[in-house]
């Protein structure tokens, strides 16, 4: 029923199997994390010949349902040296659904002086073919010469220079609607397991148009009705769809979370300058090209995404999200939305994550490379990046890295990925999750924030932390938008009702939680298996010795807390 | 008179008496019959720290509601 698709990447050769499992109609993280668990050696070099990218759509992919094409991508992180699944929307899962495929597998690795190649998908045939005339180029131009090559329709992936370099902070970029390769799947360096693969980008063309066969097309048509109602009527979705995640930086100034001055404050003078009201009035302003809303994926209702443009209207960069806001902006003290816009700019074209870049900036600015709220000097680094300088290669492998060269010693990372844009000494619900996720700090994982009474106290975050990893991961389990879970929050069915009247499957809701928490338990032993242990499930020391200016607050979590908060 | 400012929001700042003693849960019920609207999930943040539904309103208090979004 559900088809995977292997692809040698040293010899070209296709094998296609199908697997029946209720994990392969769920897709999305829930196929990724269990095919790198039971695939990838955990030993193994994660930029190596064992390791293996994995491109997983999800349960709904192909339908009209809403939110629904999420693309999940896993292998075993070059960053963190644990597992990894990052997802991004765009159109790449929507093609594959059009040539039924729920799984697509790069697997071995070719001499690292060969060619670059283009995997290129279609309905008659796999190969590949010569992809020299992409390299060293920047993702928006690989993005135009695909367009030029394959068409606009194709769904393609692809990574910058910084990838090609093997930097441990590059991601991949995935089409959007339009044809731009602007939708990353940032985290975690996947980028770099790619470009080891010597595949400079992944192509499914637009020649297949397999329709869903609905078990109940009209129960189907019903259900995705509902849930878009649930959706638009969801007053915290609809904040996103004028605002988007931008309003996260009112929210967190407040809170006294938000990232300042390399994580070392938790509140910005000048945040204002770089809410999320400052950029829906400087879009509004500029117009052009501008969008305050903006679907990455076709038929999403909640269009959280942006469009910013330059002072003349034409675009500058899409989409601005808050984690890059905070950590290319109030980290940095930067106050000017056109100086974050742009490292963003430079960040997408050069394949990086923006968060590990933003937070080896801040790294670079405390270790004197730059003042803080230096905006040129901050674009400057990002530059670096792109060009693979010295300097810049450093950057762009994380901040981990950057903080060892340059004798820093308040990193802010666990597991080797950069802490996302909450401060976490204020708020102990999301350090509980830091500290717990198998992906290194990610807080999509288990997003307490919004429901923590007191943030700033550790008791009841074992238990909070656990029951928002379970909520944040049902959303990636089945290749959803994470944003759709405000409106199926205490309600699965919804989602359910909706597999059903797709495979004619029922899963009911502790059927769905339980392999969501198999999937939690399968990365975990992935990591020990690995090599990783409960010490390094830490953040630096001086999260735990010096209190936070606004909060007065250290990290006081314990080894045992945390991992009581890893145990499924 | 407590005032209260929702943030991210098209509403205007509210001043409302308040009744001792008053939970903000109850409080924000009582505005949201008033005014006939949901007001959802939401964080209230009083002098910088967040605000329980639970705690206490004091007359001459300042909160500040925001819609309990995440980012992405």
């Amino acid at each position: 029923m559900f088809s995977i698709l292997k692809i040698n990447t040293v010899t070209g050769e296709t094998t296609k199997e199908t697997d029946n499992s209720k994990e392969a109609l769920l897709g999305g993280r829930t196929l990724s994390s269990r095919m790198v668990s039971k695939e990838v050696p955990a030993q193994c070099d994660p930029l190596g010949r064992q390791n293996k990218l994995f491109f997983c759509s999800g349960a709904l992919a192909g339908t009209t349902a809403s939110s629904c094409h999420r693309l999940s991508i896993g292998a075993k992180s070059p960053l963190t040296g644990g597992i990894k699944e990052s997802n991004a929307g765009g159109i790449l899962a929507l093609r594959m659904a059009h040539q039924n495929l729920r799984c697509i597998v790069l697997e071995d690795a070719p001499e690292p002086d060969r060619d670059w190649k283009i995997v290129v998908i279609g309905k008659d045939k796999t190969e590949l073919v010569d992809g020299s005339f992409l390299e060293g180029k920047g993702v928006y131009e690989k993005s135009d010469l695909l367009t030029e090559k394959f068409g606009k329709r194709a769904g393609c992936a692809t990574i910058g220079p910084a990838a090609e370099k093997r930097l441990l902070a590059s991601g991949l970029a995935c089409s959007d609607p339009h044809g731009v390769c602007s939708r990353y799947a940032g985290r975690g360096g996947l980028g770099a397991v790619m470009a080891s693969k010597r595949i400079i980008a992944m192509v499914v063309l637009d020649d297949a148009k397999v329709k869903p066969d609905y078990a109940d097309k009209d129960e189907f048509k019903k259900g995705a009705r509902k849930l878009i109602t649930l959706l638009q009527e969801n007053p915290v979705a609809s904040k996103f769809t004028k605002y988007g995640t931008a309003a996260m930086v009112d929210i967190c100034q407040a809170l006294k979370v938000l990232p300042t001055r390399n994580f070392k404050h938790g509140a910005m003078d000048g945040a204002e300058k770089i809410n999320a009201q400052a950029m829906y009035d400087t879009i509004k302003e500029r117009g052009g090209e501008g969008r305050t809303q903006h679907a990455c994926m076709p038929g999403c209702v909640i269009q959280c995404s942006n469009v910013y443009p330059k002072k003349d209207g034409t675009i500058l960069c899409s989409p601005i999200e808050y984690e890059t806001m905070a950590l290319m902006g109030s980290n940095l003290c930067l106050t000017d939305l056109d100086a974050i816009a742009m490292m963003n700019r430079i960040a997408n074209d050069a394949g990086v994550d923006t968060l590990d870049c933003g937070a080896a900036i801040g790294v670079a600015m405390e270790a004197g490379l730059a003042e803080f709220g230096d905006a040129k000097a901050a674009v400057r680094m990002m530059e670096e990046i792109r060009e693979a300088t010295p300097l810049g290669r450093i950057l762009g492998s994380g901040v981990k890295l950057t903080a060892k060269i340059l004798g820093v010693s308040h990193s802010p990372h666990v597991l080797g990925q950069a802490l996302p844009a909450y401060e976490p000494r204020g708020t102990k619900g999301m350090a509980m999750t830091y500290l717990s996720t198998p992906m290194g700090a990610d807080h999509t994982f288990g997003f307490t924030l919004r429901d923590e009474e007191d943030p700033t106290t550790k008791e009841g975050k074992v238990a909070l932390s656990k029951k928002f990893q379970v909520i944040g991961s049902r959303m990636d389990a089945m290749g959803m938008c994470n944003f759709a879970r405000y409106s199926v929050k205490d309600d699965m069915n919804p989602l359910l009702d909706l597999i059903k009247a797709r495979f004619d499957v029922v899963i009911t809701e502790e059927e769905f939680d339980d392999f969501v928490r198999e999937t939690l338990r399968l990365e975990h032993q992935f990591n020990t298996d690995a090599g990783i242990t409960a010490a390094d499930y830490r953040f630096c020391e001086s999260f735990y010795q010096e209190a936070q200016p606004e909060t007065g607050e250290k990290i006081d979590i314990t080894d045992q807390e945390t991992a009581e908060a890893r145990s499924w | 008179m407590v005032t209260l400012y929702f943030k991210l929001s098209d509403r205007a700042a509210i001043q409302i008496p308040v009744r001792q003693p008053e939970t903000l849960g109850d409080l924000l019920e009582r505005v949201s019959q008033e005014t006939g609207t949901e007001l959802g999930s939401y964080i209230a943040v009083r002098q910088g720290k967040v605000m329980a539904r639970h705690q206490i309103v004091e007359d001459q208090d300042s909160i500040e509601i925001f819609p309990a979004i995440s980012g992405g």
